[in-house]
């Protein structure tokens, strides 16, 4: 545990300052690891979605279900939205085909559609749950609810763990179902939970009112030569020695540069692509924090970064905006996936950032199949979910909600039998896509071999 | 994020402040300050069994743990104790102060930098430190000192102040080393809880060339910064109250 300890202290410094990567000490660390070259995106779509205008469309009276139609949305925002009839004076929609693509997607699938061939998409996903807090950890950890606590780790602790040890920011956590429980956690990766980040930028925002920079770096290097002598007398150094790198790596933490990843402003500068004029109504803030992910990445500050998207929550008449809180969603992503493509990866000369950079979507869970007496849609225990990385098969979809009353249907063959697909089979095959064992933070859930690549 | 727990972290903090009583004047100056100015004598180790009166005494053989972090909330309280005795409350108003000069902003801005955990979502209570959680430090420090010069330097008189209880030269002239040392011990005391002379040999003149090397950026500075003798004790005071020896215990 020691040597582990003080062989991270060494590389974080390494890591997190490689601006001192000329000082001996700190050069030979410099590099990190190479299963640290991968990236990581997780987004929570609060509130439940409505799967049927968008993963798993339905455009058909059928069973129980009622289609999403011109008498309960709002279709002029929608771009992908055409008419297609559904009875005398209603129109329900016409089924989104990309060009070479075998998916037949919603209207409120947005930009998406147009990265289709990246897609891989989960429906019919068995939630067995209309709570929202239990669909939301169950999404995240694999594991329901007991007693109201959640009893896994989250999918992005995991991966931190896994990948983000030496990061300086292992992982952000922006009002994600982030939790960190489980033997198996290193206590660096620990989730830095913040409710945007903004928040980030108060603590390293910095007055010249009274004295300067040069002032603060004198103490910071003070501190770090005391660090220094305090660990050369000391019988226990590694904490001391904690402090000294963490010192050293300051004046990084504290340049320009980083703290504009920390600014609204400044994101907005350097993603223009993720901040639509006009604006978003419904998720301006997803534009912040996908910015945040790709100009974080690009220094190599944060392994992932995960966040909740504004709610889609819709019981009553607001379901007539539910297909562009969707659009508004996945045109963010698919803006981020572009950014991605334009970005270098930090470390590997030649290549995109989006070679090594793995999105997964989910939600709470999805909505139900019938229009209620206020004119929305309630909890329903099925769901989906949406991954784009190079790590699985593009342009696909597994598991299906059955015809008549969308609710999941059996996908297939796994270890206890013909059943449907379940978060802890996508969460299994989303670690193990990275050659990481699921056994090691999930009790349940096989891997999905088909949707990876080999 | 101002989760529910942090903000009863924060009412908790309130709460005790509103209980707690400002730490009496210690009646220090630079002269008596200096009581321990000298290193003691270096003892040659002893068996404890050679010490008379300890033959049968039982010697501690537990194993022995690394230094720890302090917890959050004890570090905010030795903010609080340390500038003043006031409440979270109040001692956040004095930092925010009444000029645009950003130097501070709410507690419960730092809670989560700080490592105050939050049981409702599993996040447990930082063992370590990080170096977002060592910007926090920093960005603590430098308003408790900043608004510690500006209220208690400058205004008070020397036995009227909470940290920096000693006088300064009139007219302003350079310290000499014994003048710098005398108060920076009453400094070091206040804040590490030892004499300066305690401390490793190099720590005495790694803060005498903080403070003059101050002294001298702040030569000419404008009337709206501080002066030099000001921007000097500011960065001795944010040498203390970042210093690894105040987060570990």
């Amino acid at each position: 545990m020691d040597s582990r300890r003080r062989t991270f202290l060494k590389v974080l410094g390494g890591t997190a300052a490689a601006g001192f990567a000329s000082q001996p000490l700190l050069r030979a660390f410099a590099d990190p690891p190479v299963a640290s070259d991968e990236f990581f995106v997780l987004i929570h779509a609060a509130g439940g979605w409505d799967v049927t205008l968008s993963l798993d469309p339905r455009n058909e009276r059928r069973g129980i279900i009622e289609p999403g139609s011109t008498d309960t949305i709002d279709t002029a925002p929608i771009r992908l939205w055409r008419n297609a009839p559904l009875d005398a004076d209603t129109n329900t929609f016409e089924m989104v085909r990309p060009a070479g693509s075998s998916l037949r997607l919603g209207p409120a699938i947005g930009n998406l559609a147009d990265i289709a061939d990246r897609l891989t998409i989960i429906n019919g996903l068995a939630m067995n749950t209309v709570s929202h807090a239990d669909g939301t950890f169950f999404a995240a950890t694999g594991r329901h609810l007991a007693g109201g606590k959640p009893v896994a780790a989250s999918i992005d602790t995991m991966l931190a763990n896994e990948f983000g040890r030496e990061s300086l920011l292992p992982t952000v956590s922006v009002g994600y179902p982030s939790t960190y429980v489980g033997n198996e956690l290193d206590a660096r990766v620990s989730p830095l939970r913040v409710s945007s980040v903004d928040t980030l930028s108060k603590m390293l925002a910095r007055s010249n009112v009274n004295t300067t920079i040069a002032d603060r770096q004198a103490v910071t290097a003070l501190l770090s030569e005391e660090s220094r002598e305090l660990a050369e007398n000391s019988w226990y150094r590694d904490e001391i020695e904690g402090f000294g790198l963490q010192f050293q790596a300051l004046p990084r933490m504290l340049s320009p540069d980083v703290q504009s990843i920390f600014n609204a402003g400044a994101l907005a500068m350097a993603q223009p692509g993720l901040f639509p004029s006009p604006g978003l109504r419904f998720q301006g803030r997803a534009g912040v924090n996908c910015a945040f992910a790709v100009e974080a990445m690009k220094r190599n500050l944060v392994r992932c970064v995960s966040f909740s998207s504004n709610s889609h929550d819709t019981h009553t008449n607001n379901y007539r905006s539910q297909p562009l809180i969707q659009q508004e969603l996945f045109d963010t992503i698919a803006s981020l996936v572009r950014a991605l493509d334009a970005a270098p990866h930090p470390t590997r000369v030649g290549r995109r950032l989006a070679d090594h950079t793995h999105i997964l979507v989910v939600s709470d869970f999805c909505r139900t199949p019938q229009i209620n007496l206020t004119m929305g849609r309630d909890h329903y225990p099925n769901g989906s979910a949406l991954v784009i990385s190079p790590k699985f098969v593009g342009n696909t979809s597994f598991g299906r909600a059955d015809d008549d009353q969308l609710l999941p249907a059996i996908a297939g063959t796994f270890a206890d039998g013909t059943r449907a697909v379940a978060p802890p089979d996508l969460l299994a095959t989303f670690v193990a896509a990275f050659g990481v064992n699921p056994r090691k933070y999930l009790r349940d859930g096989d891997v999905i071999r088909s949707l990876l690549r080999a | 994020m101002k989760t529910t727990l942090q903000r009863a972290a924060t009412a908790l903090l309130l709460t005790l402040g509103c209980n707690s009583t400002p730490a009496p004047p210690l009646a220090v100056s630079p002269t008596d300050a200096g009581s321990v100015t000298s290193r003691p004598t270096q003892i040659t180790p002893t068996p404890v069994t050679q010490i008379p009166g300890h033959e049968l005494i039982a010697q501690d053989r537990a194993p022995k743990e690394p230094p720890r972090l302090m917890p959050a909330e004890t570090l905010i309280r030795s903010y609080i104790a340390l500038f003043g005795g006031l409440s979270p409350q109040a001692l956040q108003t004095r930092l925010r102060g009444t000029t645009s000069d950003n130097l501070f902003d709410t507690w419960a801005d730092y809670l989560s930098a700080l490592g105050v955990p939050d049981y409702a979502v599993d996040i447990p209570r930082a063992p370590q430190t990080n170096a977002l959680m060592l910007a926090a430090f920093e960005r603590i420090g430098v308003a408790l000192c900043e608004r510690a010069v500006q209220n208690d330097l400058r205004g008070a008189l020397a036995a009227d102040r909470v940290l920096f209880r000693f006088d300064l030269p009139t007219p302003t002239r350079a310290l000499t080393d014994d003048e710098f040392g005398a108060r920076f011990d009453v400094l070091h005391r206040r804040v590490l809880g030892y004499p300066a002379a305690l401390a490793p040999e190099g720590r005495i003149p790694r803060f005498r060339t903080l403070y003059r090397d101050a002294v001298t950026r702040h030569a000419d500075a404008g009337a709206r910064m501080f002066n030099g003798p000001e921007a000097g004790w500011a960065s001795v005071c944010e040498g203390l109250v970042r210093h690894p020896e105040f987060h570990l215990y």
